[in-house]
C-alpha cells in the first residue's frame, strides 16, 4: 500500500477547504466534483455578507489553490460509484463523465464554445443565459477545461475543425477510477429549492418573481446582464421586494428548519441594489431576522440606516400579478387587517435543500441521513461525525450554515481525517 | 545592473467593481506610455485562470522581467500572482502589486474621473516601483513539533485533543484549576437537553487520558517570544515561572457573561442572568414555592442596548431553560420577551417548537421599546410592550432571568498584545479573514477557536476547536515552515557598528558582531520580521530593508506627487 | 487642475488592513491620497517624507497600529518619534507642521480611517498650496539623512525613558530644549552646505541665509573641520568657501 490519501467529495468552499488543509500538512487528496469546476454555490454568488467582499474574487486564488496543489488530485464531472472497506482502507470507486474534450490537451482558449451553433440555458447562471454546446460554466471555472454537453450536442464537427489543438474526442467513454483512501469527507453542500410548488408567489408564472440566487446572477457584472437588475422584459426596475422562508420554517413539505442564511443574504442583495440603484427601493418580508452572526447586526443596522433597506415583518399570503406585470404583494402586519404593497419585481429566498442526488451517495457510503435529508450526526454536538468511521461531514449538506462556517466546518473535518492518518491508528481513538 | 528591465503591465476590471468606476482602458493606454513597460493588457478578472494564463504568456511572449497587476488588495491576491510569476520561472518578488479597488474605485464610486487619476498614479508609482525591485529567495526554518493550547474550554480542549490525536504533544494551558471552562457552570445543553457535567467528564477523561496532551492549571501567560515554528511561552504556573517552546499557538480564551449591572433592576436575587439560573438549576437550589410567573427578557445589554452585537446563544440558551423549567414545573408559567428570536438552523427552529408545545409563551417586543422592570409593592412587575396592541402590557413576575450577551474576557486585552494579535470593535479575537480565514490570525502559526472569536454554542466552538487544530497541524506536520525574504541586511562598508539597529530590533535579528574591520552588524534571517525601523534608524543609512528599500520608496512616492517621469 | 496629492504611508499589518475595510464597507474618502505599503509605520524615514515634500506632496500621512498594538511590538513607538523629527525640520523649512500627520487605525476601524482622512484632506485643502524655497527642503532632507539628527530620533524614547550612558534620564522639556537646538544646528549646517556650490563668503551667507554672521562662521568651521568645505580664494581679504563635493543638486541619492 502505498502512501494514505483521504477522499473529498464536493468542490465547494467546505470540500476546498478540507482538501486543502489536508495536501499542505502533506496528505494527498483526491478532490472529487459532481459539475465541470470546483468552486461550487459560493462561486455563483456576487458578494457577500458582511463584509461585502466579492465572492468570486476571494474564492478564485483558492479555487486555483487546490487545483494547483501538487498533492491535491481534482477529479471534477465525476461521481463516486462505490466505496467498499473501512475506516482505514475504504476501496472507492469514481466514475469520470466524459467531456469529449482531452483534458491533457485542452488549453480553455474557448474557439469550440466560439463556433458552437448550439444555444442551451446555462444551469450556473441559473438559465438567464444562453452557452455553446461546448462550455465552460463560467468564466473563472477551474480547471480551465471545455467540455460537450452529450445531451445537445449534435456532432456537428466544428468544433473539431476549429481547435487547433486537436483536443475534441467524439468518441471519449466514461471511465472509472479505483482508488483506496483512509478516510472520506462528505461536502456536497445545497440545492435551491423549485418554488413553482409555492403556488400562491406565482414563481414560474409571473414574469418578474425570481430567486434569490437568480437576482444574484443578474446584479453580478460578469452575470447574464453584465449586473443590470432588470425584469424579464428587459425593464430596469424600480422596486424590490425580497420574501424570506419561501418553503422552509414550512410544515406544508414538512420543512420546518430555517436555512440561517437567507436574512444576510436578502440584506446584502437589498444593499447592493442600493449601491447599484440608490433611487430603487427594497423591501424584505422576514418571519424572524436572523442577525446572529460575526457583524450581521451591525450590518443589518447599515441596510437601515445608511441605505434605507425596509424590513417588513411578515410572511405575505399571496401575490397578484397585474396587467402592467407589477406585482401586488398581500401580507397581514396585524392579526385583523390586510395589507398591499405594489413592486416590480419579487425575489424569493428559497429553502436550500440538500443537494440532488445526496440520497444515491448516502447509500454508496453507507451513512445515514436525516428526516430533512441531512447527513446525520452520532453525536450531536460534534458536526464532523457521520453514522459510519472513517466517513466525516463538512459544510451545508450536514446543516445550514453561512460561508465563513463552512470553511470552519471543512478545517474541522480535515482535523478529523488528519487523526487517521497522521495519528497511525488503525482504531484511532474513539471520538468524543 | 545592466539587464534591461521589461515590465508588463495586468489591469483588472474585477467586473464592475473597478471597471464600474475606473476608466480601464485609458488606464490601459496610459501604462504603455510609462518606461520600461513592455506590455500592458486589461483582464476581466486578473485573477482568473484565464488572467492568470495570460500573465504567464505574456512573461514569456515578451520576455518580461517585472511584472505589476493593478487589482484589488496584495493582502488576499499578492500570493497568487507570485505563485503565477514563479510557475514561468519568474522571481515572485520582481512581482508588485497595485491596489486600485480597494483603496480606489470602492471608495471614490462617484468620482469616477478623480479615481481613474488616482488609478493612474498609483500604477505610476508601482511601475516605479517594479523597476527598482530585485528577485529574492525563500527563507526556510524548522518547527518545533508541539502546540500550546491557551484555554481549556470545550473548544481549547477539543483542539488539545485533535492536535494530540494527529501525532504532535500539546501543552493546555487553563487559569482556573480545573478543566472545562464555562461548561462547568451549565446545567443542561441544548438541544438535546442531557446534563451538561455528564456531557463535559467524559471529555475531559479523554483530555487527561491523552498522553500527548500536558495539562498546565493555575497557570497564565507572561509572555510570548518567537514567530511560527519557534514560539517560546513564558507561564506562570501556581505562581512559578516556566517556559514552553512550541511551534504553533491556539487562542481558546472563551468569553464570560456580561453582568447588567443596573440594567432591568438586576439584583442578582430576583432579577437574575441565564447563567445564575442554570448555576442554580444546576444545584437544585432554587426555591420554587412561590414562584408562579418567571420572564425571560431576550436582548439584554445587547444589539444596541450595551454591546452592538447579537450574541448568537441567548435565545436558544433561553428557550432551553424555559422549556425545562415549564417541563419540570408545568404550573409555573414561564414567558420569554424577545425580539427577533434566533432559533437557526436545522434543530434549533425545531427545539423551538417544542418549547411552544410544552408551553412556554414567547411574547415579542420592538427592539426601540425594550421590556422594562419595574418593583411594585415588593413585586416585580414587567411592563412588555405589545406590538400589534401598540401598547405597554404589565405582567407580574417571580423571577426575572436576563439574557445577556456574552463579551470578552478582561486578560484578553492583554493576551492580544502579547500575541500580537487583534481584537475587533466588539473586543473579540479578530481573525485573519472574515469570510475565509475563519479560525487563523494574520499572523503566522497562531490560530483562534471558541467563543473568544465571538458567541458560539457547544457544538459551534467544538466544530471552531476542531478547525483550529486541523490549520494548526499544517506546520506541525510539515516539519517546516517557509519565510518571507523580505528581511534587511546591512552594508558593512557603511556600517560602523554603532548598535543603534540592535537597539530597536525586537526580534534580536540584527546584531553586532567583531570583524577584521572592527564591529558590524549582522542580520539573522529567519529572526527578521521585516518592520524595517532598523533600516529608518541607521545613522548611516547603511541597512537596506528588500522589497521597501529607500530607493523604492522614494521612487514610489516620487512618481506620486509627479506626474511626468521621473528616471 | 491639478488636485493637491497626499501620500500616504500606511502599516501592512493595521492601517493598510483598515484601508481596504474602508473599501470594502464601501465608505467615501477624498481621492487626494496616494497610498504606499510598508511592513510597518517604524520603516518611514524622516529622509522619505521630507523628500516627498520636496518634490510636491501637499500632506504626508503616515498610519501605524495603535499603540501596543505594533505587529513588530514597538515599531508605531519609533515611528512617533521619527515623525517628530521630521516636523521639526518641516519646521526649519517654514512648512506648517500639521501637514505631516501620523494616526493609529486598527484592521478593523476602516470608518476612523476615512474620518481621519477626509479630516486631513479637508486641512490640507484649507493650507492651500505648499511652499518653500527649495533650497531650504534640501537641508531638511539632508539635515534628516545625518547621522546626529538620526541618532536622536531613534535614541529619544531610551533617553526620556531610561536615561543616557549617566543614567540621567531626561524630561520631555530638557529634550525639546535640546532637540530644537540641534535640529536648528543642523539644518543651518546644511543650508550652508548646500549654497556652497558655488564660492561664498560668510557675509554673503549670512545676508542670503538671514543668519548672525558669527553662526554662520561657527558653522563654516565646523564644515571645514569635517573637510566638508574648502577655502576656495580670499577676495578682498575676505575668505569664500566652496562645499567639496556634494551630489547633484543636493538631492539625497543612494
Amino acid at each position: 500500500m502505498g502512501e494514505r490519501s483521504v477522499l473529498v467529495i464536493g468542490g465547494g468552499v467546505a470540500g476546498m477547504q478540507a482538501a486543502f488543509d489536508l495536501a499542505e500538512a502533506g496528505i494527498k487528496v483526491f478532490l472529487v466534483e459532481r459539475t465541470l469546476s470546483i468552486g461550487g454555490r459560493m462561486a455563483q454568488l456576487d458578494k457577500t455578507f458582511p463584509t461585502n467582499d466579492c465572492a468570486i474574487c476571494i474564492l478564485a486564488p483558492k479555487m486555483m489553490d487546490c487545483y494547483r496543489h501538487g498533492n491535491i488530485e481534482v477529479l471534477t464531472f465525476s461521481e463516486v460509484i462505490s466505496v467498499e472497506g473501512e475506516v482505514d482502507s475504504f476501496n472507492v470507486k469514481i466514475l469520470r463523465n466524459p467531456r469529449f474534450i482531452d483534458e491533457e490537451i485542452c488549453n480553455g482558449c474557448g474557439d469550440c464554445a466560439k463556433v458552437c451553433p448550439m444555444g442551451i440555458l446555462n444551469k450556473f447562471d441559473m438559465d438567464l443565459r444562453v452557452r455553446g454546446g461546448a462550455y465552460i460554466p463560467f468564466l473563472q471555472a477551474v480547471p480551465l477545461i471545455y467540455a460537450l454537453d452529450r445531451e445537445k450536442c449534435m456532432r456537428c464537427g466544428l468544433c473539431k475543425v476549429v481547435c487547433g489543438k486537436d483536443a475534441i474526442q467524439y468518441d471519449q467513454r466514461p471511465e472509472i477510477v479505483e482508488m483506496t483512501v483512509s478516510a472520506i469527507i462528505v461536502a456536497t453542500g445545497f440545492d435551491a429549492l423549485d418554488p413553482s410548488s409555492i403556488t400562491e408567489y406565482g414563481y414560474g408564472r409571473y414574469e418578474n418573481v425570481i430567486t434569490a440566487l437568480e437576482f444574484e446572477r443578474l446584479i453580478c457584472a460578469a452575470g447574464p446582464t453584465g449586473g443590470h437588475v432588470m425584469g424579464k422584459d428587459g425593464k430596469e426596475v424600480k422596486s424590490i421586494a425580497w420574501i424570506q422562508c419561501v418553503g422552509a420554517r414550512d410544515m406544508r413539505d414538512n420543512r420546518p428548519y430555517c436555512c440561517s442564511v437567507c436574512c444576510m443574504h436578502a440584506t446584502k442583495e437589498a444593499i447592493l441594489t442600493k449601491e447599484h440603484y440608490p433611487e430603487v427601493e427594497t423591501y424584505i418580508f422576514y418571519t424572524d431576522l436572523r442577525c446572529f452572526g460575526k457583524g450581521f447586526q451591525e450590518y443589518v443596522n447599515r441596510a437601515k440606516d445608511d441605505y434605507g433597506v425596509e424590513y417588513i415583518r411578515g410572511k405575505p399570503g399571496e401575490i397578484r400579478e397585474k396587467e402592467d406585470t407589477n406585482l401586488e404583494i398581500f401580507y397581514s402586519p396585524s392579526s385583523d387587517k390586510v395589507e398591499r404593497l405594489e413592486v416590480e419585481m419579487v425575489v424569493l429566498c428559497t429553502a436550500l435543500i440538500p443537494s440532488e442526488g445526496v440520497e444515491a451517495l448516502a447509500g454508496v457510503l453507507g451513512v445515514e441521513l436525516d428526516e430533512y435529508k441531512f447527513f446525520k450526526l452520532k453525536d450531536p454536538y460534534n458536526f464532523t461525525e457521520t453514522t459510519r468511521d472513517g466517513i466525516f461531514v463538512a459544510g451545508y449538506c450536514q446543516a445550514p450554515r453561512d460561508i465563513p462556517e463552512c470553511i470552519a466546518h471543512g478545517s474541522a473535518a480535515a482535523s478529523r481525517a488528519m487523526e487517521v492518518v497522521l495519528g497511525g491508528n488503525r482504531n484511532h481513538e474513539k471520538s468524543q | 545592473m545592466t539587464e534591461e528591465i521589461r515590465i508588463g503591465v495586468f489591469i483588472c476590471h474585477c467586473g464592475i467593481n473597478i471597471g464600474g468606476v475606473v476608466d480601464v482602458p485609458a488606464v490601459v493606454e496610459y501604462a504603455s506610455t510609462l518606461p520600461n513597460i513592455v506590455h500592458a493588457e486589461r483582464n476581466l478578472y486578473t485573477c482568473s485562470s484565464e488572467g492568470l494564463e495570460s500573465i504567464k504568456a505574456a512573461i514569456k511572449e515578451h520576455n518580461l522581467n517585472r511584472v505589476t497587476v493593478a487589482s484589488c488588495t496584495p493582502r488576499t491576491h499578492e500570493p497568487l500572482f507570485r505563485a503565477t510569476c514563479k510557475e514561468v520561472g519568474l522571481n515572485p518578488y520582481l512581482f508588485e502589486f497595485v491596489n486600485i479597488r480597494d483603496q480606489c474605485s470602492w471608495v471614490h464610486m462617484h468620482e469616477p474621473e478623480r479615481a481613474t487619476e488616482k488609478a493612474k498614479d498609483l500604477l505610476r508609482m508601482g511601475v516605479a516601483k517594479a523597476a527598482r525591485l530585485e528577485p529574492l529567495e525563500e527563507l526556510t526554518s524548522d518547527v518545533i513539533p508541539s502546540a500550546v493550547v491557551i484555554g481549556a474550554g470545550i473548544s481549547g480542549m477539543t483542539a488539545a485533543l485533535s492536535v494530540a490525536r494527529n501525532g504532535f504533544s500539546v501543552h493546555l494551558i487553563e487559569k482556573e484549576k480545573e478543566i472545562g471552562g464555562m461548561l462547568r457552570n451549565l446545567y443542561r445543553l441544548y438541544p438535546t437537553d442531557e446534563p451538561a457535567e455528564e456531557f463535559l467528564e467524559q471529555r475531559i477523561k479523554a483530555v487527561k487520558e491523552h498522553k500527548r496532551i500536558a495539562l498546565r492549571l493555575s497557570s497564565a501567560v507572561r509572555a510570548v517570544e518567537g514567530y511560527v515554528g519557534k514560539f517560546k511561552v513564558i507561564l506562570d504556573e501556581n505562581g512559578i515561572e516556566k517556559s514552553i517552546d512550541a511551534g504553533v499557538i491556539i487562542v481558546a480564551t472563551g468569553a464570560e457573561e456580561f453582568e447588567p449591572e443596573g440594567l432591568y433592576e438586576y439584583d442578582g436575587e430576583r432579577v437574575i442572568t441565564q447563567l445564575q439560573l442554570e448555576e442554580q438549576l444546576k444545584k437544585g437550589d432554587l426555591n420554587w414555592a412561590g414562584i408562579k410567573n418567571v420572564m425571560m427578557i431576550q436582548c439584554a445589554g445587547a444589539r444596541g442596548e450595551v454591546v452592538g452585537y447579537c450574541s448568537r446563544i441567548c435565545c436558544m440558551n433561553a428557550i432551553k431553560n424555559a422549556k425545562l423549567i415549564k417541563e419540570a414545573h408545568p404550573d409555573i408559567n414561564v414567558f420569554v420577551a424577545h425580539n427577533e428570536l434566533q432559533a437557526y438552523g436545522e434543530v434549533y427552529e425545531l427545539y423551538y417548537r417544542d418549547a411552544k408545545k410544552a408551553g412556554v409563551r414567547f411574547l415579542r417586543f420592538p427592539l426601540e421599546r425594550r421590556p422594562k422592570v419595574r418593583r411594585s409593592d415588593g413585586n416585580l412587575v414587567v411592563d412588555v410592550f405589545h406590538e400589534r396592541m401598540r401598547l405597554d402590557i404589565p405582567l407580574e413576575a417571580d423571577l426575572v432571568v436576563l439574557s445577556v450577551p456574552l463579551v470578552q474576557n478582561p486578560d484578553a486585552t492583554q493576551l492580544s498584545k502579547m500575541l500580537k494579535v487583534p481584537l475587533g470593535q466588539d473586543k473579540f479575537f479578530f481573525e485573519a479573514h472574515v469570510k475565509l480565514r475563519p479560525v487563523d490570525f494574520a499572523t503566522d502559526g497562531i490560530f483562534l477557536c471558541g467563543t473568544a472569536h465571538g458567541p458560539k454554542d457547544i457544538g459551534e466552538s467544538i466544530a471552531q476547536g476542531y478547525a483550529a487544530a486541523s490549520r494548526a497541524t499544517i506546520p506541525l506536520a510539515r516539519g517546516y515552515v517557509h519565510s518571507e525574504p523580505i528581511i534587511s541586511s546591512v552594508n558593512e562598508e557603511l556600517c560602523i557598528g554603532c548598535g543603534i539597529c540592535e537597539s530597536v530590533c525586537p526580534y534580536g535579528a540584527i546584531e553586532v558582531v567583531e570583524t577584521e574591520e572592527g564591529g558590524r552588524a549582522r542580520v539573522t534571517g529567519v529572526r527578521c520580521k521585516g518592520c524595517g525601523t532598523c533600516g529608518s534608524s541607521c545613522i548611516k543609512r547603511a541597512i537596506k530593508m528588500y522589497h521597501f528599500t529607500d530607493e523604492q520608496l522614494i521612487a514610489q512616492e516620487r512618481a506620486a506627487v509627479v506626474t511626468e517621469v521621473i528616471s | 487642475m491639478a488636485e493637491v496629492k497626499i501620500v500616504g504611508f500606511l502599516c501592512n499589518w493595521c492601517c493598510y488592513a483598515g484601508a481596504d475595510l474602508a473599501g470594502v464597507s464601501r465608505f467615501q474618502y477624498p481621492s487626494n491620497i496616494r497610498i504606499i505599503r510598508v511592513m510597518c509605520s517604524g520603516r518611514v524615514d524622516p529622509v522619505i517624507i521630507l523628500d516627498a515634500f520636496l518634490y510636491g506632496a501637499a500632506g504626508v500621512f503616515v498610519g501605524g497600529c495603535h499603540p501596543g498594538d505594533c505587529h513588530y511590538l514597538q515599531g508605531n513607538y519609533y515611528a512617533e518619534k521619527k515623525i517628530e523629527m521630521a516636523r521639526r525640520l518641516l519646521k526649519e523649512a517654514e512648512v506648517d507642521p500639521k501637514r505631516l500627520r501620523l494616526e493609529w487605525v486598527s484592521a478593523s476601524e476602516g470608518e476612523r480611517f476615512v474620518k481621519i482622512i477626509k479630516e486631513f484632506t479637508d486641512e490640507i485643502k484649507a493650507l492651500g498650496p505648499v511652499t518653500f524655497e527649495k533650497g531650504a527642503m534640501e537641508a531638511a532632507c539632508l539635515a534628516a539623512a545625518d547621522y546626529r539628527l538620526r541618532i536622536l530620533a531613534t535614541k529619544e524614547r531610551e533617553l526620556l525613558e531610561e536615561g543616557n550612558k549617566y543614567g540621567e534620564v531626561f524630561t520631555r522639556h530638557e529634550m525639546d530644549r535640546l532637540l530644537d537646538d540641534l535640529v536648528r544646528e543642523e539644518y543651518e549646517v546644511k543650508r550652508i552646505l548646500l549654497k556652497l556650490n558655488k564660492p561664498m563668503s560668510v557675509k554673503e551667507l549670512s545676508a542670503e541665509l538671514n543668519l548672525k554672521p558669527n553662526i554662520v562662521l561657527r558653522h563654516i568651521l565646523d564644515l571645514k573641520r569635517y573637510e566638508l568645505i574648502d577655502l576656495h580664494e580670499i577676495r578682498d581679504n575676505t575668505p569664500t568657501y566652496i562645499a567639496r563635493e556634494l551630489s547633484e543638486e543636493g538631492e539625497i541619492t543612494e
